[in-house]
Protein backbone atom coordinates (compact mmCIF):
# COMPACT_ATOMS: atom_id res chain seq x y z
CA UNK A 1 0.00 0.00 0.00
CA UNK A 2 2.39 2.27 0.71
CA UNK A 3 4.20 2.01 -2.73
CA UNK A 4 1.21 2.70 -3.76
CA UNK A 5 0.48 5.89 -2.17
CA UNK A 6 3.35 7.55 -3.04
CA UNK A 7 2.76 7.44 -6.81
CA UNK A 8 -0.53 8.78 -5.53
CA UNK A 9 0.86 11.67 -3.95
CA UNK A 10 2.94 12.24 -6.86
CA UNK A 11 -0.10 12.27 -9.59
CA UNK A 12 -2.30 13.94 -6.91
CA UNK A 13 0.06 17.49 -6.85
CA UNK A 14 0.65 17.65 -10.95
CA UNK A 15 -3.30 17.11 -11.15
CA UNK A 16 -4.12 19.80 -8.58
CA UNK A 17 -1.67 22.13 -10.31
CA UNK A 18 -3.36 21.29 -13.82
CA UNK A 19 -6.82 21.81 -12.34
CA UNK A 20 -6.20 24.79 -10.46
CA UNK A 21 -4.61 27.25 -13.34
CA UNK A 22 -7.32 25.79 -16.08
CA UNK A 23 -11.63 24.85 -16.16
CA UNK A 24 -12.74 21.41 -16.55
CA UNK A 25 -12.68 21.54 -20.60
CA UNK A 26 -16.54 20.73 -20.66
CA UNK A 27 -16.90 23.61 -18.76
CA UNK A 28 -14.85 26.10 -21.01
CA UNK A 29 -16.28 24.82 -24.26
CA UNK A 30 -19.95 25.76 -22.79
CA UNK A 31 -17.87 29.39 -21.81
CA UNK A 32 -16.88 29.42 -25.70
CA UNK A 33 -20.79 28.35 -26.84
CA UNK A 34 -22.16 31.33 -24.66
CA UNK A 35 -20.39 34.04 -25.95
CA UNK A 36 -21.72 32.86 -29.32
CA UNK A 37 -25.18 33.10 -28.13
CA UNK A 38 -24.83 36.73 -26.09
CA UNK A 39 -25.99 39.23 -27.97
CA UNK A 40 -25.70 42.66 -25.29
CA UNK A 41 -22.33 44.02 -25.22
CA UNK A 42 -21.67 44.21 -21.61
CA UNK A 43 -22.82 40.32 -21.25
CA UNK A 44 -20.31 39.65 -24.32
CA UNK A 45 -17.47 41.92 -22.29
CA UNK A 46 -17.89 39.71 -19.05
CA UNK A 47 -17.46 36.52 -21.08
CA UNK A 48 -14.74 37.81 -23.20
CA UNK A 49 -12.86 38.44 -20.20
CA UNK A 50 -13.34 35.31 -17.86
CA UNK A 51 -11.93 33.61 -21.40
CA UNK A 52 -9.32 35.76 -21.74
CA UNK A 53 -8.45 35.05 -17.45
CA UNK A 54 -8.73 31.53 -18.10
CA UNK A 55 -6.13 31.70 -21.22
CA UNK A 56 -4.03 34.25 -19.11
CA UNK A 57 -4.10 31.69 -16.22
CA UNK A 58 -2.55 28.82 -18.20
CA UNK A 59 -0.02 31.42 -19.72
CA UNK A 60 1.41 32.46 -16.92
CA UNK A 61 0.46 29.37 -14.36
CA UNK A 62 -1.18 30.93 -12.10
CA UNK A 63 -4.39 29.82 -9.94
CA UNK A 64 -7.72 30.93 -12.62
CA UNK A 65 -9.24 32.13 -9.31
CA UNK A 66 -7.79 33.35 -6.11
CA UNK A 67 -10.43 31.77 -3.80
CA UNK A 68 -10.39 27.81 -3.83
CA UNK A 69 -13.23 27.65 -1.27
CA UNK A 70 -13.30 24.23 0.48
CA UNK A 71 -11.62 21.33 -1.42
CA UNK A 72 -13.65 18.82 -2.38
CA UNK A 73 -12.68 15.14 -2.59
CA UNK A 74 -15.05 12.28 -4.31
CA UNK A 75 -13.73 8.80 -3.93
CA UNK A 76 -15.00 5.86 -4.94
CA UNK A 77 -12.89 2.65 -4.53
CA UNK A 78 -12.85 -1.38 -4.86
CA UNK A 79 -12.87 -2.85 -0.86
CA UNK A 80 -8.88 -3.64 -1.15
CA UNK A 81 -7.71 0.30 -1.94
CA UNK A 82 -9.67 1.77 1.62
CA UNK A 83 -6.25 1.32 3.42
CA UNK A 84 -4.65 4.33 1.16
CA UNK A 85 -4.44 7.64 3.32
CA UNK A 86 -6.08 9.60 1.20
CA UNK A 87 -6.68 12.24 3.75
CA UNK A 88 -2.95 12.74 4.36
CA UNK A 89 -2.12 12.68 0.43
CA UNK A 90 -4.45 15.05 -0.42
CA UNK A 91 -3.70 17.52 2.57
CA UNK A 92 0.20 17.26 1.80
CA UNK A 93 -0.61 18.45 -1.98
CA UNK A 94 -2.82 20.94 -0.98
CA UNK A 95 0.05 22.41 1.58
CA UNK A 96 2.57 22.19 -1.51
CA UNK A 97 -0.05 23.78 -3.60
CA UNK A 98 -0.86 26.54 -0.88
CA UNK A 99 2.91 27.32 -0.40
CA UNK A 100 3.22 28.07 -4.38
CA UNK A 101 0.83 30.35 -4.78
CA UNK A 102 -1.49 28.30 -6.26
CA UNK A 103 -4.53 28.04 -3.63
CA UNK A 104 -4.91 31.25 -1.07
CA UNK A 105 -4.68 30.29 2.12
CA UNK A 106 -8.67 30.27 3.03
CA UNK A 107 -9.36 27.96 5.77
CA UNK A 108 -10.50 29.51 8.80
CA UNK A 109 -11.85 27.76 12.60
CA UNK A 110 -15.69 28.85 12.28
CA UNK A 111 -15.87 30.70 15.60
CA UNK A 112 -12.50 32.27 15.89
CA UNK A 113 -12.07 33.15 12.73
CA UNK A 114 -8.44 32.19 12.71
CA UNK A 115 -6.66 31.57 9.70
CA UNK A 116 -4.81 28.31 9.98
CA UNK A 117 -2.28 29.47 7.00
CA UNK A 118 -2.20 27.23 4.67
CA UNK A 119 -5.68 25.50 3.98
CA UNK A 120 -5.54 22.90 6.74
CA UNK A 121 -8.07 21.77 9.57
CA UNK A 122 -10.17 19.25 11.20
CA UNK A 123 -12.83 18.01 8.18
CA UNK A 124 -10.29 20.06 5.64
CA UNK A 125 -10.49 18.61 2.51
CA UNK A 126 -14.15 17.18 2.48
CA UNK A 127 -13.78 13.99 1.42
CA UNK A 128 -16.94 11.66 0.30
CA UNK A 129 -15.66 8.32 0.56
CA UNK A 130 -17.48 5.18 -1.20
CA UNK A 131 -17.06 1.69 -1.46
CA UNK A 132 -17.56 -0.83 -4.24
CA UNK A 133 -16.95 -4.17 -5.01
CA UNK A 134 -17.47 -3.91 -8.23
CA UNK A 135 -14.48 -2.05 -8.82
CA UNK A 136 -10.83 -2.53 -9.26
CA UNK A 137 -9.51 0.71 -9.09
CA UNK A 138 -9.91 3.86 -7.34
CA UNK A 139 -11.29 7.05 -9.10
CA UNK A 140 -10.71 10.27 -7.45
CA UNK A 141 -12.31 13.46 -8.71
CA UNK A 142 -11.31 16.76 -6.69
CA UNK A 143 -13.09 19.76 -7.04
CA UNK A 144 -12.65 23.64 -6.03
CA UNK A 145 -15.20 25.76 -6.71
CA UNK A 146 -15.41 29.13 -4.94
CA UNK A 147 -17.08 29.86 -1.76
CA UNK A 148 -19.25 33.07 -2.36
CA UNK A 149 -21.69 31.05 -4.07
CA UNK A 150 -22.33 29.12 -1.14
CA UNK A 151 -24.02 31.95 0.62
CA UNK A 152 -27.16 31.57 -1.59
CA UNK A 153 -27.58 27.31 -1.64
CA UNK A 154 -30.97 27.02 -0.44
CA UNK A 155 -32.95 24.11 1.05
CA UNK A 156 -36.33 23.02 1.77
CA UNK A 157 -38.41 20.26 3.00
CA UNK A 158 -40.97 19.42 0.28
CA UNK A 159 -44.45 17.31 1.05
CA UNK A 160 -46.31 15.43 -1.28
CA UNK A 161 -48.55 18.66 -1.91
CA UNK A 162 -46.15 20.81 -1.58
CA UNK A 163 -44.08 19.47 -4.47
CA UNK A 164 -47.27 20.24 -6.73
CA UNK A 165 -48.78 19.85 -10.11
CA UNK A 166 -46.07 18.97 -12.73
CA UNK A 167 -43.25 19.80 -10.26
CA UNK A 168 -44.87 23.50 -9.84
CA UNK A 169 -43.68 23.53 -6.09
CA UNK A 170 -40.31 22.81 -6.90
CA UNK A 171 -39.83 24.54 -10.17
CA UNK A 172 -40.62 27.76 -8.31
CA UNK A 173 -38.16 27.15 -4.99
CA UNK A 174 -35.07 26.39 -7.59
CA UNK A 175 -35.90 29.10 -9.96
CA UNK A 176 -36.64 32.29 -6.68
CA UNK A 177 -33.20 30.74 -5.29
CA UNK A 178 -31.50 31.85 -8.57
CA UNK A 179 -33.52 34.67 -8.86
CA UNK A 180 -32.65 36.22 -5.62
CA UNK A 181 -28.98 35.11 -5.80
CA UNK A 182 -28.94 37.08 -8.71
CA UNK A 183 -25.53 37.88 -9.70
CA UNK A 184 -23.83 36.79 -6.75
CA UNK A 185 -22.38 33.61 -7.22
CA UNK A 186 -20.15 34.57 -10.52
CA UNK A 187 -22.86 33.88 -12.86
CA UNK A 188 -22.77 31.70 -15.49
CA UNK A 189 -23.46 29.43 -12.86
CA UNK A 190 -23.83 25.33 -12.66
CA UNK A 191 -26.31 24.57 -10.39
CA UNK A 192 -27.19 20.90 -8.60
CA UNK A 193 -29.98 20.38 -7.49
CA UNK A 194 -29.94 17.11 -4.51
CA UNK A 195 -33.63 15.34 -4.21
CA UNK A 196 -34.08 13.12 -1.61
CA UNK A 197 -32.75 11.36 1.24
CA UNK A 198 -33.05 13.37 4.52
CA UNK A 199 -31.68 17.36 4.84
CA UNK A 200 -27.88 15.63 4.92
CA UNK A 201 -28.25 13.52 2.07
CA UNK A 202 -29.89 16.27 -0.34
CA UNK A 203 -27.19 18.49 0.25
CA UNK A 204 -24.46 16.16 -0.59
CA UNK A 205 -26.07 15.23 -3.34
CA UNK A 206 -27.13 18.66 -4.52
CA UNK A 207 -22.71 19.37 -4.35
CA UNK A 208 -21.62 16.50 -5.73
CA UNK A 209 -24.00 16.60 -8.94
CA UNK A 210 -22.54 19.75 -9.87
CA UNK A 211 -19.10 18.83 -8.69
CA UNK A 212 -18.36 15.67 -10.32
CA UNK A 213 -20.36 15.30 -13.34
CA UNK A 214 -19.38 17.07 -16.96
CA UNK A 215 -21.70 19.99 -17.33
CA UNK A 216 -22.33 18.76 -20.87
CA UNK A 217 -23.60 15.42 -20.14
CA UNK A 218 -26.93 14.23 -19.99
CA UNK A 219 -28.72 12.57 -17.22
CA UNK A 220 -29.36 8.57 -17.63
CA UNK A 221 -32.72 8.92 -15.83
CA UNK A 222 -35.09 10.38 -18.64
CA UNK A 223 -37.13 12.29 -15.89
CA UNK A 224 -34.63 13.97 -14.41
CA UNK A 225 -32.79 14.89 -17.91
CA UNK A 226 -35.94 16.18 -18.61
CA UNK A 227 -36.53 18.49 -15.67
CA UNK A 228 -32.66 19.62 -15.49
CA UNK A 229 -32.98 20.61 -19.28
CA UNK A 230 -36.82 22.79 -18.65
CA UNK A 231 -34.77 24.11 -15.71
CA UNK A 232 -31.82 25.45 -17.19
CA UNK A 233 -33.82 26.97 -20.25
CA UNK A 234 -36.32 28.80 -17.73
CA UNK A 235 -33.13 30.08 -15.63
CA UNK A 236 -31.45 31.43 -19.10
CA UNK A 237 -34.83 33.30 -19.61
CA UNK A 238 -34.46 35.36 -16.15
CA UNK A 239 -32.02 37.69 -17.78
CA UNK A 240 -29.38 37.99 -14.78
CA UNK A 241 -26.45 37.01 -17.42
CA UNK A 242 -23.23 36.69 -16.55
CA UNK A 243 -21.54 38.44 -14.05
CA UNK A 244 -24.94 39.70 -12.93
CA UNK A 245 -24.95 42.28 -15.63
CA UNK A 246 -27.91 40.84 -17.44
CA UNK A 247 -27.81 39.02 -20.66
CA UNK A 248 -28.62 34.81 -21.84
CA UNK A 249 -26.27 33.27 -20.00
CA UNK A 250 -27.22 33.06 -16.12
CA UNK A 251 -26.59 29.03 -15.79
CA UNK A 252 -24.42 26.87 -18.13
CA UNK A 253 -25.95 23.94 -16.32
CA UNK A 254 -28.20 22.74 -14.38
CA UNK A 255 -27.13 18.54 -12.65
CA UNK A 256 -29.74 16.49 -10.33
CA UNK A 257 -28.96 13.69 -8.16
CA UNK A 258 -31.91 11.87 -6.70
CA UNK A 259 -32.01 9.97 -3.72
CA UNK A 260 -35.05 7.60 -2.76
CA UNK A 261 -36.96 9.38 0.44
CA UNK A 262 -39.31 8.64 3.11
CA UNK A 263 -43.39 8.50 1.97
CA UNK A 264 -43.87 12.19 4.21
CA UNK A 265 -41.50 14.46 2.54
CA UNK A 266 -39.13 15.39 -0.22
CA UNK A 267 -36.12 16.88 0.54
CA UNK A 268 -34.57 19.69 -2.03
CA UNK A 269 -31.01 21.31 -1.74
CA UNK A 270 -29.73 23.77 -4.31
CA UNK A 271 -25.80 24.18 -4.58
CA UNK A 272 -24.53 26.97 -6.86
CA UNK A 273 -21.47 26.93 -8.84
CA UNK A 274 -19.67 29.64 -9.84
CA UNK A 275 -18.34 29.42 -13.74
CA UNK A 276 -14.63 28.98 -12.62
CA UNK A 277 -15.12 24.99 -12.09
CA UNK A 278 -11.56 24.02 -11.68
CA UNK A 279 -11.40 19.88 -11.42
CA UNK A 280 -9.57 17.00 -12.06
CA UNK A 281 -9.91 13.47 -11.51
CA UNK A 282 -8.16 10.24 -12.46
CA UNK A 283 -8.85 6.66 -11.65
CA UNK A 284 -5.77 4.62 -10.18
CA UNK A 285 -5.65 0.79 -10.41
CA UNK A 286 -3.77 -1.35 -8.36
CA UNK A 287 -0.98 -1.95 -10.42
CA UNK A 288 0.16 1.91 -10.30
CA UNK A 289 -1.64 2.92 -13.98
CA UNK A 290 -2.87 5.89 -13.92
CA UNK A 291 -6.58 6.96 -16.25
CA UNK A 292 -7.96 10.63 -16.46
CA UNK A 293 -11.03 10.80 -16.07
CA UNK A 294 -12.50 14.15 -15.87
CA UNK B 1 -19.25 49.13 -24.50
CA UNK B 2 -19.35 52.77 -23.65
CA UNK B 3 -15.81 54.46 -23.64
CA UNK B 4 -14.19 53.61 -20.25
CA UNK B 5 -14.00 57.40 -18.11
CA UNK B 6 -10.75 57.19 -16.47
CA UNK B 7 -10.71 57.73 -12.23
CA UNK B 8 -8.06 58.73 -10.44
CA UNK B 9 -7.71 58.62 -6.37
CA UNK B 10 -8.61 60.39 -4.12
CA UNK B 11 -11.90 60.75 -6.07
CA UNK B 12 -13.43 64.03 -6.17
CA UNK B 13 -17.53 64.47 -5.79
CA UNK B 14 -17.98 65.68 -9.38
CA UNK B 15 -16.43 62.61 -11.57
CA UNK B 16 -18.00 60.35 -9.01
CA UNK B 17 -22.03 62.32 -9.54
CA UNK B 18 -21.25 62.18 -12.73
CA UNK B 19 -21.45 58.83 -13.23
CA UNK B 20 -24.01 56.38 -14.37
CA UNK B 21 -25.21 52.46 -14.12
CA UNK B 22 -23.83 50.65 -17.25
CA UNK B 23 -21.13 53.53 -17.56
CA UNK B 24 -17.72 52.28 -17.57
CA UNK B 25 -14.26 53.17 -15.77
CA UNK B 26 -10.80 52.41 -15.35
CA UNK B 27 -8.97 52.80 -12.27
CA UNK B 28 -5.63 54.49 -10.93
CA UNK B 29 -4.15 55.38 -7.92
CA UNK B 30 -4.33 53.64 -4.59
CA UNK B 31 -6.97 51.08 -3.49
CA UNK B 32 -7.85 49.30 0.26
CA UNK B 33 -8.84 45.71 0.25
CA UNK B 34 -11.30 44.62 2.54
CA UNK B 35 -13.64 41.91 3.66
CA UNK B 36 -15.97 41.25 6.60
CA UNK B 37 -13.29 40.94 9.74
CA UNK B 38 -11.23 44.49 8.08
CA UNK B 39 -14.91 45.80 8.01
CA UNK B 40 -15.81 44.87 11.28
CA UNK B 41 -12.49 45.95 13.17
CA UNK B 42 -12.04 49.83 11.25
CA UNK B 43 -16.06 49.84 12.82
CA UNK B 44 -14.92 48.86 16.22
CA UNK B 45 -12.07 51.12 15.78
CA UNK B 46 -14.15 53.88 14.90
CA UNK B 47 -17.36 53.60 17.35
CA UNK B 48 -14.04 53.31 20.12
CA UNK B 49 -12.90 57.09 18.65
CA UNK B 50 -9.19 55.09 18.27
CA UNK B 51 -7.60 56.11 15.29
CA UNK B 52 -8.09 54.47 11.56
CA UNK B 53 -4.81 52.72 10.10
CA UNK B 54 -5.38 55.04 6.93
CA UNK B 55 -7.17 58.19 5.62
CA UNK B 56 -10.04 56.85 3.86
CA UNK B 57 -11.08 60.37 2.25
CA UNK B 58 -11.98 59.96 -1.53
CA UNK B 59 -10.86 56.17 -1.01
CA UNK B 60 -11.44 52.87 -3.31
CA UNK B 61 -12.48 49.63 -0.93
CA UNK B 62 -11.77 46.49 -3.10
CA UNK B 63 -14.13 43.44 -2.05
CA UNK B 64 -11.13 41.23 -2.73
CA UNK B 65 -8.28 38.83 -0.49
CA UNK B 66 -5.65 38.04 -2.53
CA UNK B 67 -3.00 35.68 -3.54
CA UNK B 68 0.30 37.03 -2.21
CA UNK B 69 3.81 36.23 -2.12
CA UNK B 70 6.51 37.26 0.02
CA UNK B 71 9.24 38.77 -2.53
CA UNK B 72 12.38 40.76 -1.84
CA UNK B 73 12.03 42.04 1.31
CA UNK B 74 8.11 42.87 0.28
CA UNK B 75 4.75 41.42 -1.32
CA UNK B 76 3.67 40.63 -5.13
CA UNK B 77 0.41 39.78 -5.59
CA UNK B 78 0.09 36.15 -7.65
CA UNK B 79 -3.64 36.95 -8.11
CA UNK B 80 -6.72 38.93 -6.89
CA UNK B 81 -10.16 39.32 -7.56
CA UNK B 82 -13.70 40.85 -6.16
CA UNK B 83 -15.06 38.58 -3.68
CA UNK B 84 -19.11 38.51 -2.88
CA UNK B 85 -20.01 42.15 -2.19
CA UNK B 86 -23.41 42.02 -0.19
CA UNK B 87 -21.68 40.33 2.84
CA UNK B 88 -20.34 44.17 3.60
CA UNK B 89 -23.70 45.67 2.99
CA UNK B 90 -24.54 46.26 7.03
CA UNK B 91 -21.15 48.62 6.45
CA UNK B 92 -21.69 50.69 3.63
CA UNK B 93 -23.00 53.71 5.89
CA UNK B 94 -20.26 53.53 7.87
CA UNK B 95 -17.61 53.49 5.04
CA UNK B 96 -19.35 56.00 3.42
CA UNK B 97 -18.88 57.76 6.63
CA UNK B 98 -14.95 57.49 6.31
CA UNK B 99 -14.55 58.93 3.49
CA UNK B 100 -15.17 55.98 0.83
CA UNK B 101 -16.43 56.97 -2.27
CA UNK B 102 -16.02 53.97 -4.62
CA UNK B 103 -16.11 50.18 -3.88
CA UNK B 104 -15.22 47.34 -6.36
CA UNK B 105 -16.54 44.47 -5.89
CA UNK B 106 -19.08 41.68 -7.25
CA UNK B 107 -22.30 40.52 -7.33
CA UNK B 108 -23.89 43.61 -6.22
CA UNK B 109 -25.09 45.48 -2.89
CA UNK B 110 -28.52 46.25 -1.85
CA UNK B 111 -30.88 48.85 -0.71
CA UNK B 112 -28.94 49.95 2.55
CA UNK B 113 -25.92 50.90 0.22
CA UNK B 114 -27.90 52.79 -2.31
CA UNK B 115 -28.81 54.89 0.59
CA UNK B 116 -25.43 55.13 1.45
CA UNK B 117 -24.60 55.96 -1.96
CA UNK B 118 -26.87 59.11 -2.46
CA UNK B 119 -26.01 60.27 0.49
CA UNK B 120 -22.11 60.41 0.33
CA UNK B 121 -21.97 60.58 -3.10
CA UNK B 122 -20.67 56.68 -3.86
CA UNK B 123 -20.54 54.24 -7.13
CA UNK B 124 -20.26 50.54 -7.01
CA UNK B 125 -17.95 49.17 -9.76
CA UNK B 126 -18.55 45.55 -10.96
CA UNK B 127 -15.46 43.93 -11.48
CA UNK B 128 -15.55 40.75 -13.78
CA UNK B 129 -15.78 37.78 -10.91
CA UNK B 130 -13.28 34.78 -11.07
CA UNK B 131 -10.74 36.67 -12.85
CA UNK B 132 -7.99 36.75 -10.68
CA UNK B 133 -4.79 36.62 -13.00
CA UNK B 134 -6.46 39.81 -15.34
CA UNK B 135 -7.38 42.23 -12.14
CA UNK B 136 -3.18 41.32 -10.79
CA UNK B 137 -2.03 42.91 -13.94
CA UNK B 138 -3.49 46.00 -13.01
CA UNK B 139 -1.55 45.66 -9.98
CA UNK B 140 1.68 47.82 -9.71
CA UNK B 141 2.75 47.60 -5.99
CA UNK B 142 2.00 46.19 -2.58
CA UNK B 143 2.53 49.26 -0.42
CA UNK B 144 1.62 48.25 2.84
CA UNK B 145 -0.58 45.81 4.83
CA UNK B 146 -2.56 46.01 8.28
CA UNK B 147 -3.73 42.71 10.36
CA UNK B 148 -1.95 39.93 7.96
CA UNK B 149 -0.40 38.08 11.31
CA UNK B 150 -4.21 39.17 13.10
CA UNK B 151 -6.77 38.13 10.14
CA UNK B 152 -4.59 36.04 7.84
CA UNK B 153 -3.86 36.72 3.51
CA UNK B 154 -7.48 36.99 2.81
CA UNK B 155 -8.75 39.47 5.41
CA UNK B 156 -5.77 41.72 5.90
CA UNK B 157 -6.03 44.99 4.80
CA UNK B 158 -3.64 45.54 1.56
CA UNK B 159 -3.09 48.73 0.44
CA UNK B 160 -2.61 48.44 -3.48
CA UNK B 161 -1.49 51.00 -6.50
CA UNK B 162 -2.90 49.97 -9.26
CA UNK B 163 -2.88 51.51 -12.68
CA UNK B 164 -5.25 51.98 -15.64
CA UNK B 165 -7.38 48.84 -13.88
CA UNK B 166 -10.66 47.86 -15.60
CA UNK B 167 -12.74 47.98 -17.59
CA UNK B 168 -15.38 48.44 -14.31
CA UNK B 169 -18.56 48.18 -14.82
CA UNK B 170 -20.99 51.04 -12.70
CA UNK B 171 -23.86 48.93 -11.40
CA UNK B 172 -24.72 51.22 -9.00
CA UNK B 173 -24.45 54.93 -8.95
CA UNK B 174 -24.87 57.70 -6.63
CA UNK B 175 -28.38 58.69 -8.12
CA UNK B 176 -30.11 55.64 -6.37
CA UNK B 177 -30.00 53.67 -9.26
CA UNK B 178 -28.88 49.89 -9.59
CA UNK B 179 -28.07 47.46 -12.51
CA UNK B 180 -29.13 44.29 -10.14
CA UNK B 181 -32.39 45.85 -8.52
CA UNK B 182 -33.60 45.94 -11.80
CA UNK B 183 -32.58 42.63 -13.54
CA UNK B 184 -34.13 41.11 -10.01
CA UNK B 185 -37.58 42.72 -10.83
CA UNK B 186 -37.67 41.51 -14.48
CA UNK B 187 -37.04 37.90 -13.09
CA UNK B 188 -39.43 38.23 -10.20
CA UNK B 189 -42.01 39.12 -12.81
CA UNK B 190 -41.48 36.20 -15.08
CA UNK B 191 -41.52 33.71 -12.38
CA UNK B 192 -45.19 32.91 -12.48
CA UNK B 193 -44.92 32.35 -16.29
CA UNK B 194 -42.04 30.26 -15.68
CA UNK B 195 -42.95 27.67 -13.49
CA UNK B 196 -46.36 27.35 -15.22
CA UNK B 197 -44.90 26.82 -19.11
Amino acid sequence: MKGLENKLSGVFLDSLVRGVTGISPDVLNLMKGALQQEESPPAKAMLEAMLKNVELAQKLKKGVCQSPGIPCLYVRCSPEMTGMDIRRIAGESILRATQEGYLRPSIVHPLTRKNTGDNSGPGIPNIEMEVDPALDYLELIVSFKGCGPELFNAFKTFTPESLGENLEGLKRFVLETVIHAGGKPCPPIGLGIGIGGQMDGAAKLSRKAISQRKWDDQNPDPQLNHLEQGLLEKINQLGIGPGGVGGKTTALAVKIDMAYTHTAICPVAVNFHCWVARRFGFRFYSDGRTEEVL
Amino acid sequence: MKNPVHLSTPLDGDSIGKLKIHDVVTLSGTVFTARDMAHLKLKELYRKGAPLPEIFTGGVIFHAGPVVKRANGGFRVLTIGPTTSIRMEPHSDFIGAIGIRAIVGKGGMDEESLRAFKKYGMVYLLAAPGCGVLHAQAVREVKRVYWLEEFGMPEAIWVLEVADWGPLTVAMDSHGNSIFQAIQEEGLRKLDGLVKG
